[in-house]
């Protein structure tokens, strides 16, 4: 196939559909400079609030000066898609832009505790105004993946059968069962850790790491179970045909044929439901109890985890403690991005190696 | 070379299906004999692809379905209470309408995955394979590429890795339906080729809307047609031959004629 291709003479890709006239080219140019001129003015001469000047004044603008460019080029179709640009790159913006901020903060509050010893050592012998270059959040790693990994461990069997139990099977209860999930998937965490909490109390049990794992339970099951359906629900019913008119039975024909195929789905039904809990600090709180020292068992004693760190430094008058929580918090996003970007690639590597090809005729 | 199975004989008696309470047929009763091709013509909508999956029991996945009469293999029903679907599927393989390679495999898993969906110990694995794909003859094509995803294949050979799919389960009876509906000239003739030297040594039942393809590889066809809100039916069966060139009923006529449908 690669020789094949090899032979054709290599010729640079052309667009002819690209290429703009240098007046329309123009007329762009101006359509996108005057609305953020005038409403500059605007906001100078009548010292309106830039917020509201954005919405009420640069919006309206760039839709009027869009539209009147489209309607010079293509008539009445032109004004559509000039309009759906404007709102389509505005609002695109707009979210880029919180979200930039939201990271932009997290790193540059965060960058001052960031050193290797924060990411290996524990917070035994720091008090509130020990000097940041001693201690960390070594302890809290290993907790937060303690907890967080025992909930997926025990969730993502369960989210997945409930996946498989709505796409395959032809019950009636599917419906009720299908909109409990979505109901589920609304309970307000520090719900759940309460639920945990009083069967706690009930029972006597003491406060652990693996009330915590429970806790998150309920939180992490709707998402697995609801974007695992849609996973299995994508693959072609042909998949299934083409198993069963084999001589397969049910259990084969799912784990041998239906499974792979929807495999990358599932992976993000999984990082999903992980991305879920990962942060939740409310159910976590209550169920359990926190300590500054490193500890590897889940189910007695005290264990740190991420949020619990964040949370319990955030409310701090002392400045190193402050600078703490934000270090926490970006350590917590950089294990996100960590855990993701690895998943992505294991979950990927296998099927890189012999990528589909375009169809070929036939001769 | 493995031993091929014996042809089996295949027969329906008076099969009615029903999706839901509507009646889509209405008392077939066919006859399939061993090493014969036979052909399913008439018109879109009078049952012949509901018709031909009532035959290896994939009729039943469908939600709602409904079924009356019997399908014999070799004068045992299938619908038995001590013969599951299962070992049904095994003994009467099936090729779909669009080519359904297993996207998640390369060729050649495609082709033992019959053995292994089904359970079965896998001996041989690289003479299995080469045995299938010539049978289907797809192998001159493929053989250097046995690795490579299903998917990267054409239609037309995706179809012909689909038949040889199916023969490397050593069915007794294939059932095709339209298997050449997405096909281009070139790979239907092969796939047409395919069908005439696969009869030596199994039953054949072919769906096709193609009047040239039914005789051209069939024995004996069955003409179906479901008039207005009345299940389907057959009209007329028979040999090919005097199907097309003098059939009794005046409905088949026009239909092999292109009067209607």
């Amino acid at each position: 196939m690669e020789e094949e291709l090899m032979s054709f003479a290599p010729r640079p890709a052309v667009q002819p559909w690209a290429r703009v006239n240098t007046g329309r080219r123009i007329q762009i140019l101006l359509a996108s400079i005057v609305p953020i001129l005038l409403t500059a003015a605007v906001i100078l001469v009548t010292g309106l609030d830039r917020n509201v000047a954005l919405m009420g004044v640069f919006l309206p603008l760039q839709l009027i000066a869009a539209s009147a460019v489209g309607f010079r080029a293509f008539g009445r179709r032109g004004v559509g898609d000039a309009a759906l640009i404007v709102f389509v790159v505005f609002f695109a913006t707009f979210v880029l832009v919180l979200l930039a901020s939201v990271v932009f903060s997290l790193v540059s509050q965060g960058a001052q505790a960031m050193s290797w010893g924060f990411f290996t050592q524990n917070n035994r012998y720091v008090s509130n105004t020990t000097s940041l270059e001693y201690g960390g959040v070594g302890h809290a790693i290993i907790g937060t993946l303690l907890v967080v990994g025992l909930t997926t461990v025990v969730t993502v069997p369960l989210g997945i059968a409930m996946a498989i139990y709505l796409t395959q099977s032809q019950s009636k209860t599917k419906g009720i069962i299908r909109t409990l999930t979505q109901a589920i998937s609304g309970l307000p965490s520090v719900v759940a850790g309460l639920f945990i909490l009083s069967i706690a109390i009930t029972l006597d049990w003491q406060k652990s790491g693996f009330l915590g794992s429970m806790a998150l339970l309920p939180l992490m099951l709707p998402t697995i179970a609801r974007v695992a359906e849609e996973a299995l629900r994508l693959v072609p019913v042909d998949l299934r045909y083409a198993a069963l008119a084999l001589g397969a039975p049910n259990y084969r024909a799912f784990f041998q044929v239906i499974l792979p195929a929807a495999k990358s789905g599932l992976v993000t039904a999984i990082l999903l439901g992980v991305a879920r809990i990962i942060g939740e600090t409310a159910p976590l709180i209550l169920t359990v109890p926190i300590n500054n020292g490193t500890s590897w068992n889940l189910f007695s004693g005290e264990i740190m985890t991420l949020p619990a760190y964040v949370y319990n430094y955030l409310g701090s008058a002392f400045v190193p403690s402050q600078n703490r929580a934000w270090g926490g918090a970006l350590v917590l996003m950089i294990l996100v991005a960590i855990l993701f970007g690895a998943t992505r690639i294991l979950s990927r590597s296998k099927s890189l190696k012999s990528k589909p090809t375009k169809e070929k005729a036939s001769k | 070379m493995n031993s091929l199975a014996k042809a089996s004989t295949l027969s329906s008696e008076n099969i009615s299906v029903w999706f839901g309470q509507r009646q889509v047929l209405s008392d077939v009763n066919l006859v399939f004999p061993a090493n014969k091709v036979t052909a399913l013509i008439g018109p879109s909508g009078c049952g012949k692809s509901t018709f031909i999956r009532t035959l290896n029991r994939m009729h039943e996945l469908i939600p709602g379905a409904g079924l009356a009469g019997s399908v014999y293999l070799d004068g045992k029903d299938i619908y038995a209470e001590d013969f599951d679907a299962v070992s049904v599927r095994i003994k009467i393989g099936m090729v779909f309408q669009k080519p359904n390679p297993f996207p998640t495999m390369t060729i050649r898993d495609n082709i033992l995955s019959g053995l292994r969906l089904s359970g079965r110990k896998i001996e041989n694995g690289d003479e299995v394979v080469e045995t299938s794909l010539r049978r289907a003859s797809i192998w001159n094509e493929v053989k250097d590429r046995l690795n490579d995803q299903a998917i990267s294949l054409s239609g037309g050979q995706q179809q012909r890795l689909c038949i040889a799919r199916s023969l490397a389960m050593n069915p007794q009876v294939l059932l095709m339906d339209e298997p050449c509906s997405a096909l281009d000239p070139g790979s239907t003739r092969r796939i047409e080729e395919t069908i005439q030297e696969l009869s030596s040594s199994m039953t054949i039942v072919i769906v096709t809307h193609n009047m040239q393809q039914a005789q051209r590889v069939s024995d004996q066809t069955a003409f179906f047609l479901a008039d207005d809100n009345t299940p389907g039916g057959v009209v007329e069966f028979g040999a090919t031959e005097q199907i097309f060139n003098g059939p009794i009923d005046q409905r088949t006529n026009d239909y092999v004629n292109g009067h209607f449908g």
